[in-house]
C-alpha cells in the first residue's frame, strides 16, 4: 500500500486512489463541492485544493496517490488559493441564506465561514437568474444559488441513469436544465439530488420554507414501502423547540425524510416513494378498540378476542408482513401453536409507482416479510372454508373473500372500513411509536426508533400477545 | 439526416469501438452544413443512431453558438464586434445593415435573404472591421465596401 504524508504525517492510503480520498478516510479534511463518493470525479470547482511538495498546488480530488508524496492541506498557500476559489464561487451567488431552506446544512455556507468570511472582493453587480424553476412536481431549482458543481447531472446519469439532467449554455449563462421531452418526474430517485446539492439550489417543494432545519432532528428509522428496507432518518421539531399550537400533531409531524447511510443497504440514496413516508405513516389513525362497530375498553376487546380463540377450534391468523421481528417473535411465543399462520402482503404496488428497478426498488412493497416467511412459511394464505376464527393483522385483506362463518379479530393501526367490520378491532402502534426490527429481503437487519408519541387507545403487538394469549385474568396496561 | 449516415458510418471507422458519442459534434455539423440548421427530428434521429441521450445533445447545442436549431435566411452575415473591429467602425457597419435590411442583429429579413448576427472575434484584428458572409471573410469593410458587396448577393 502507498503510503502518503499529509501535514507531516505518514499515512497509510490502503484502497483509495486520489489523495481526497486518502486525506477524507485518515483525518484530514479536505473541502469540497463537486467531488462525491458514489459519483465520477469531475474536478470543476477546484476548492479541494491541496500542496504537493515540489509540484505546487492541485486538486486533491484527481491526485493519484503516488508513494512517499508529500501533501500540504492547509498551508498558506493552499489557505489563500482555497480562498480565491470561494470568491469565484460566489461571485454571482446571491447569499440569500435568510429565506433558503438549505441554511444551516449547506457546504457552502460552512466552507464560507471557515475558509473565506471576506465580504466579496468584486463590484460587478451580481447577475440574476431564476429563483423558482420547477424541475417536477417535486423539485425547485434556483439558478441562482446553483453553483454548477453538476452533481444533480452526474447522479441521473451514474446512479440513477434517467439522463434527464444536463448543463445547458456556457459561461456565465450556464444552467442546470431537465432535456426538452423530459421532467425529473421521470425519475424514481430525483429527490437524492436535493440531498447532494452542496448549496440551495434544489429544494424540495414539499419542504419549502416548512421549517428551519435546527430546529429539526432526525430519527433512525426504516423505509417499510418495500422489502429493500432502507435506512431513513424521519425529520421532526426538537423536543425543545415545540410550537405553541392547537394542533399537537404540528409538533410530531414528519417534516420531511432523508436517507441514513446505509453501504449494506442502500448507500447514500433512498427512492421517492420513501420520501412520502407520511403519506402511509401519517394517515388517520384508528385509536379505539370496538366489538362489531361498537366501541369498547381495550380489556374488553381482549377479553373477547380470548373468549373468541377459547370457542374456536379452527383458527387461522393471517400474519402481517409490516410487523417488527419483536413483534412477530411475540406472535409465535403467545399464540403460534394455537392458530394456523399464512404471511400475508399489507400492501401491493399501486398503480403508476415503478414497481421493480435494479438499483433499490423491490417489487414486495412490505419490509418485513423476509422474517415473517422465516417463523410462519412462504405458502400463500389457504383459508379453509370451515374455518371459525380468523385474526387479521395488518390491512391488505378484504373481508367479503373471508369464509362466511368465521369470526373475524382484526388487529389494526389505520381507520380502514374494515375496522368496523370485524368481531373485535384492536389498534395497534405502528413503527414510528416503538422501537423495532426489519429483515429486508437480503437478510440485512435494520432497526428503527420512536418518534411519535403512542396515541391513548392504542397498544403494542408485542404486549397484546401474551394478554390474549393469558389463561384469564389478563393484568398489565390496557 | 438519414442520407448522411453512409458518411457517418465512414467516420466511425475512425474511432476505437464504443465511443460513438464522440461523433456527435461532427455529425451536427455535418447536418447543419447539410441542411442549415439540425431540426428535432435529427436530434431525435442522434439519439437513435449514436445512443447519446437527448440531454447531451442539447448540451452541445445550446453550447456552441453556431449550432443553430432553426433554418436561417440564404445569406448568413455575421458582424465581429470584438474589441478591435469596434475601434474600427463595426458598430457602424451593423447599423448601416440594420437600416437597409431593416431588421436587428438575431433576425432574418422576411423574404428569408440575408440574417443578421453579431459574432465575437473572428481571428482577422489586423485587416477589422470583418464582416463573415456564409464561409467567406470580407476584411477591411466600410459602410460604401458593404453596399458593394451586399449587390453581389442575391
Amino acid at each position: 500500500m502507498p503510503v502518503i504524508f499529509i501535514n507531516g504525517e505518514a499515512v497509510d492510503t490502503g484502497e483509495h486512489p486520489t489523495v481526497l480520498q486518502a486525506a477524507l478516510a485518515n483525518g484530514f479534511y479536505v473541502p469540497h463541492f463537486c467531488w462525491h463518493p458514489e459519483l465520477s470525479v469531475v474536478g470543476n470547482c477546484r476548492v479541494c485544493l491541496v500542496e504537493q511538495e515540489g509540484r505546487g498546488v492541485n486538486i486533491a480530488c484527481n491526485m493519484p496517490v503516488v508513494d512517499g508524496m508529500r501533501i500540504e492541506t492547509d498551508s498558506e498557500t493552499v489557505r489563500a488559493q482555497r480562498k480565491a476559489m470561494l470568491q469565484f464561487i460566489l461571485l454571482n451567488h446571491p447569499v440569500d441564506c435568510g429565506i433558503c431552506d438549505k441554511a444551516g446544512e449547506c457546504t457552502l455556507q460552512d466552507y464560507h465561514y471557515a475558509y473565506n468570511g471576506e465580504p466579496a472582493l468584486s463590484r460587478e453587480p451580481k447577475l440574476k437568474g431564476t429563483k423558482f424553476y420547477p424541475l417536477s412536481s417535486r423539485i425547485l431549482l434556483d439558478n441562482e444559488r446553483c453553483i454548477l458543481c453538476s452533481r444533480c447531472v452526474r447522479f441521473t446519469r451514474e446512479v440513477s441513469k434517467s439522463n434527464v439532467l444536463g448543463i445547458e449554455y456556457r459561461g456565465d449563462s450556464a444552467l442546470v436544465r431537465p432535456a426538452e421531452d423530459r421532467t425529473l418526474d421521470d425519475d424514481p430517485y430525483s429527490d437524492n439530488v436535493i440531498d447532494i446539492c452542496p448549496v440551495g439550489a434544489l429544494l424540495s417543494r414539499s419542504f419549502l420554507h416548512q421549517a428551519r432545519v435546527w430546529y429539526l432532528e432526525p430519527t433512525p428509522s426504516v423505509c417499510p414501502r418495500c422489502a429493500r428496507g432502507c435506512t431513513v432518518q424521519l425529520w421532526h421539531r426538537k423536543p425543545e423547540w415545540q410550537l405553541k399550537t392547537l394542533d399537537p400533531s404540528h409538533n410530531t409531524r414528519i417534516l420531511r425524510v432523508t436517507p441514513l447511510e446505509n453501504p449494506r443497504v442502500n448507500g447514500p440514496w433512498i427512492c421517492n416513494r420513501g420520501r412520502d413516508l407520511g403519506e402511509v405513516l401519517e394517515r388517520p389513525r384508528a385509536e379505539q378498540a370496538l366489538q362489531k362497530g361498537a366501541g369498547v375498553t381495550m380489556m374488553e376487546a381482549i377479553e373477547a378476542t380470548r373468549a373468541l380463540i377459547a370457542e374456536s377450534t379452527r383458527r387461522i391468523a393471517l400474519v402481517s408482513s409490516w410487523a417488527s421481528n419483536e413483534e412477530l417473535r411475540a406472535f409465535q411465543n403467545a399464540l403460534g401453536d394455537r392458530f394456523t399462520s399464512f404471511v400475508k402482503p399489507d400492501q401491493l404496488p399501486e398503480e403508476g409507482e415503478v414497481v421493480e428497478d435494479e438499483l433499490l426498488i423491490r417489487a414486495d412493497k412490505n419490509p418485513n416479510t423476509r422474517a415473517a416467511q422465516d417463523l410462519f412459511g412462504s405458502e400463500a394464505p389457504e383459508i379453509r372454508e370451515d374455518a371459525d376464527l380468523i385474526l387479521v393483522w395488518g390491512e391488505g385483506v378484504d373481508f367479503a373473500q373471508l369464509p362466511r362463518g368465521a369470526k373475524i379479530v382484526f388487529l389494526g393501526s389505520w381507520l380502514l372500513p374494515e375496522v368496523g367490520h370485524a368481531d373485535v378491532f384492536i389498534p395497534l402502534s405502528i413503527q414510528t411509536e416503538r422501537r423495532g426490527h426489519y429483515t429486508n429481503f437480503e437478510g440485512v437487519v435494520s432497526a428503527f426508533e420512536p418518534c411519535q408519541p403512542r396515541p391513548e387507545g392504542v397498544i403494542d403487538a408485542e404486549t397484546l400477545f401474551p394478554l390474549l394469549a393469558a389463561p384469564g385474568g389478563a393484568r398489565g396496561r390496557a | 439526416m438519414k442520407h448522411l449516415i453512409p458518411e457517418f458510418e465512414r467516420l466511425k471507422t475512425r474511432l476505437p469501438p464504443g465511443h460513438d458519442a464522440t461523433l456527435l459534434l461532427p455529425c451536427l455539423r455535418r447536418i447543419q452544413e447539410d441542411q442549415g440548421y439540425i431540426a428535432d427530428g435529427d436530434i431525435e434521429g442522434l439519439v437513435e443512431y449514436l445512443g447519446v441521450p437527448r440531454i447531451q445533445i442539447e448540451e452541445v447545442l445550446s453550447f456552441y453558438g453556431m449550432l443553430r436549431r432553426a433554418p436561417i435566411g440564404r445569406w448568413h452575415l455575421q458582424v465581429c464586434h470584438n474589441v478591435s473591429c469596434s475601434m474600427r467602425g463595426a458598430e457602424r457597419l451593423l447599423d448601416h445593415l440594420s437600416g437597409r435590411l431593416g431588421i436587428q442583429p438575431g433576425e432574418t429579413t422576411p423574404d428569408r435573404r440575408f440574417t443578421l448576427s453579431t459574432v465575437e472575434c473572428l481571428g482577422a484584428c489586423g485587416t477589422a472591421p470583418v464582416v463573415m458572409v456564409n464561409e467567406a471573410y470580407h476584411e477591411n469593410l466600410d459602410p460604401a465596401g458593404l453596399d458593394a458587396l451586399l449587390e453581389r448577393l442575391d
